[in-house]
């Protein structure tokens, strides 16, 4: 990296990182002078006659002609050839607590350098993030920074790992992926959040350059993935299984909206599913919703509910299962399965102590499952 | 909504020279659509008919398929002459689309001047994206400002052309240009999103008239620009009835895939069913036997 290029980078991470706050607050600025969009070929994807492109990413399979773009509004056929628009083009980053992602075994109480560009390949009505992630590059304000630059700012800032965040990873798999390995090469690990909507081989290859995977399980039922979410909920249980069968370190959200996917007999099933297809030790967080976007008629979820469904979790086996978005409640900390101590308590993004030894118990000694070091 | 809704539809034999249409030729094509269409005698009266003077008026184009392929300039500088002759003020007047740089790429000048016409895109300064979503059935978006604080009256003055997964994209999917999201509406051949797009009130409550620009016509492997697959029709469709006029749209482009020995667009399972889920919404007539084709030529 040049100099001038350093510092440009440099002053514009200044500018940006405040930690816990997405730097694109101001969405949809009225007088952006010219889109900042790449040009990179996209890895995945098939040439069909006539300039029309399949694009083989995700289970959407797009098939697009010339000039057209793929749900995700950030990949576009240009005369044949499949172009990633962001590959580069971040529109947010932040320096935040490894739990925010939530990742609770993974290396706790650390700073994970926290990235994204627009664009998602599905549509939830309740998401979190549209401002970033259900619009089009152009759409919002990017900036430049490289896959060698965001290794090299993560380590500048004290960050122990990359997390690939907000919108949907997926999309910017090119970019995401090539992060990854110059971030490795510094000694960094990597870390991606994800709506699990991506095919086997895409897959396979970025469980070859990432640490950790956290996958939003955002319902049971099909109905529910086809109508809120706009996508499907096979091939995100495919994405799961071939995660832990790769021993790829892997937790689970579930972001619980009240009346539409709190079911009870829904939520034993997933577990049951869970602990037959990734066993016992895989972190199951479910999170408290908060009205959003297209979801705004519904209230937050009911601290009732999310305790109800955390004791279903627990009595089908699950070991490792918490309460989220909700700062202070005792479900957010660590307890060892066995012995019942408590192993780390937070405090919402806060890590107040950790009884860990060497990855186990401190007062059993049985281990832990996670990455602690 | 009358009971049976006209469509016209104008051609003009030998309208292209040097792949440049006649100007002169298109104003009175539209001026015989549509005095035809109002069962009108003089221009001023069939404008009178669907604006009122103080209306703002908008014309969304649709530029996205680059010069060869877009809504041309003549065509569209063409409707507001006949417009201005019917009594609009011509800074009353907006030709638009997505983005400055599809508009420039298709030929047509940006012009923001308050007193005279103008030609810009939503990504224009000054102009944007509504900051909220607005939530309509299966529609969740943020609407162009240009449509929801400028515009009172709206024309679809789109392309006619074959949609890979629309089937067609005509009048109503024109309307995709004017939110921010169109790319997550083309699931299912783009139903009932196109649909329903048309019946969320910032676009109902504008929409007044559909003039399909089938001057050249691309009846197979759209919607990007293939001289193989593309016909000089040289004609323009007008309708009040938007659901109508695209049916009238869509019968075209299955007699030039006829006449070129391709498979119809529901042998190829992609027909436009969006039509078909409009009519439910009451948004207009589908039924080819049910709609009242008048076809004269200039």
């Amino acid at each position: 990296m040049k100099r001038r290029d350093f510092l440009k980078l440099s002053c514009g991470l200044c500018l940006s990182l405040r930690p816990g706050k997405l730097c694109s607050e101001s969405l949809f600025p009225l007088n952006l002078k010219q889109p900042n969009l790449s040009k990179v070929e996209a890895r995945y994807y098939e040439k069909l006659p006539d300039r029309e492109i399949k694009c083989t990413l995700c289970p959407r399979y797009c098939h697009l002609g010339d000039k057209e773009r793929g749900y995700c509004g950030v990949r576009e056929n240009d005369g044949g050839i499949y172009y990633t628009l962001v590959y580069g083009k971040v529109c947010a980053v932040n320096v935040d607590p490894i739990e925010k992602k939530p990742f609770f075994h993974f290396l706790p109480g650390t700073l994970a350098f926290s990235l994204a560009t627009a664009g998602c390949n599905v549509n939830c009505k309740f998401c979190q993030n549209w401002q970033i992630s259900q619009v089009r590059p152009e759409q919002v304000e990017a900036f430049d920074l490289p896959p060698e630059a965001v290794a090299l700012a993560a380590q500048r800032n004290n960050c122990l790992s990359v997390a690939y965040t907000y919108t949907e990873p997926v999309i910017f798999f090119e970019y995401m992926v090539d992060s990854s390995i110059a971030s490795r090469k510094r000694g960094l690990k990597n870390v991606v959040v994800t709506g699990g909507h991506i095919n086997p081989e895409p897959l396979e290859d970025l469980i070859k350059v990432v640490d950790a995977i956290k996958v939003d399980l955002k319902s049971f039922s099909e109905a529910f993935y086809k109508e809120y979410v706009r996508g499907e909920l096979k091939p995100v249980l495919e994405a799961i299984k071939l995660i832990h069968q790769r021993k790829m370190w892997q937790e689970i959200v579930y972001l619980v909206i009240p009346t539409l996917n709190d079911q009870e007999t829904m939520i034993r099933q997933m577990c049951r599913w869970l602990l037959k297809e990734v066993g016992p030790d895989v972190p199951l967080h479910f999170s408290r919703f908060h009205p959003m976007y297209l979801l705004k008629n519904l209230p937050p979820t009911p601290i009732s509910t999310l305790e109800k469904l955390y004791s279903i979790a627990k009595q089908e086996g699950l070991r490792y299962v918490y309460i989220g978005n909700v700062p202070g409640h005792k479900a957010e900390s660590t307890y060892c399965p066995f012995c019942g101590q408590l192993l780390i308590e937070r405090v919402g993004y806060q890590i107040e102590r950790i009884e860990l030894r060497d990855g186990k118990c401190r007062y059993c000694h049985a281990p832990i499952p996670g990455i602690w070091t | 909504m009358s009971s049976r809704p006209k469509v016209v539809i104008i051609r003009a034999r030998g309208l292209f020279s040097e792949f440049r249409p006649d100007p002169k030729r298109l104003q009175a094509m539209i001026i015989k659509g549509l005095t035809l269409l109002t069962s009108e005698n003089e221009i001023k009266q069939a404008i009178e008919k669907i604006f009122s003077p103080s209306d703002r008026i908008g014309i969304k184009i649709n530029t996205i398929a680059g010069p060869r392929l877009s809504t041309l300039p003549e065509l569209a500088l063409a409707l507001v002459s006949v417009l201005t002759a019917g009594g609009i003020l011509q800074r009353n007047m907006i030709i638009w689309d997505r983005t400055n740089r599809e508009l420039r790429d298709a030929g047509y000048p940006i012009q923001t001047a308050r007193d005279k016409l103008k030609i810009f895109g939503t990504d224009n300064p000054g102009a944007g994206y509504e900051q909220e979503p607005y939530s309509f059935r299966n529609i969740g978006s943020l609407f162009s400002t240009i449509l929801t604080n400028f515009v009172t009256a709206s024309i679809s003055l789109a392309i006619l052309k074959d949609h890979g997964l629309a089937g067609i994209t005509a009048g109503m999917k024109n309307y995709f240009g004017a939110v921010h999201n169109p790319n997550k509406y083309h699931d299912n051949h783009c139903d009932p999103f196109v649909a329903e797009l048309l019946a969320c009130p910032p676009i109902k409550s504008r929409h007044r008239l559909t003039i399909l620009d089938a001057l050249v016509v691309q009846f197979h492997k759209g919607p990007s620009f293939h001289p193989r697959w593309a016909a000089q029709y040289e004609g323009l469709i007008f309708g009040l009835d938007p659901v109508a006029t695209d049916t009238v749209g869509w019968s075209i482009i299955e007699k030039l895939r006829s006449e070129k020995g391709l498979p119809s667009l529901k042998e190829e399972g992609r027909s436009p069913n969006y039509l078909e889920t409009a009519r439910v919404l009451g948004l207009g007539e589908n039924d080819l036997t049910k709609i009242q084709i008048i076809e004269e030529e200039v």
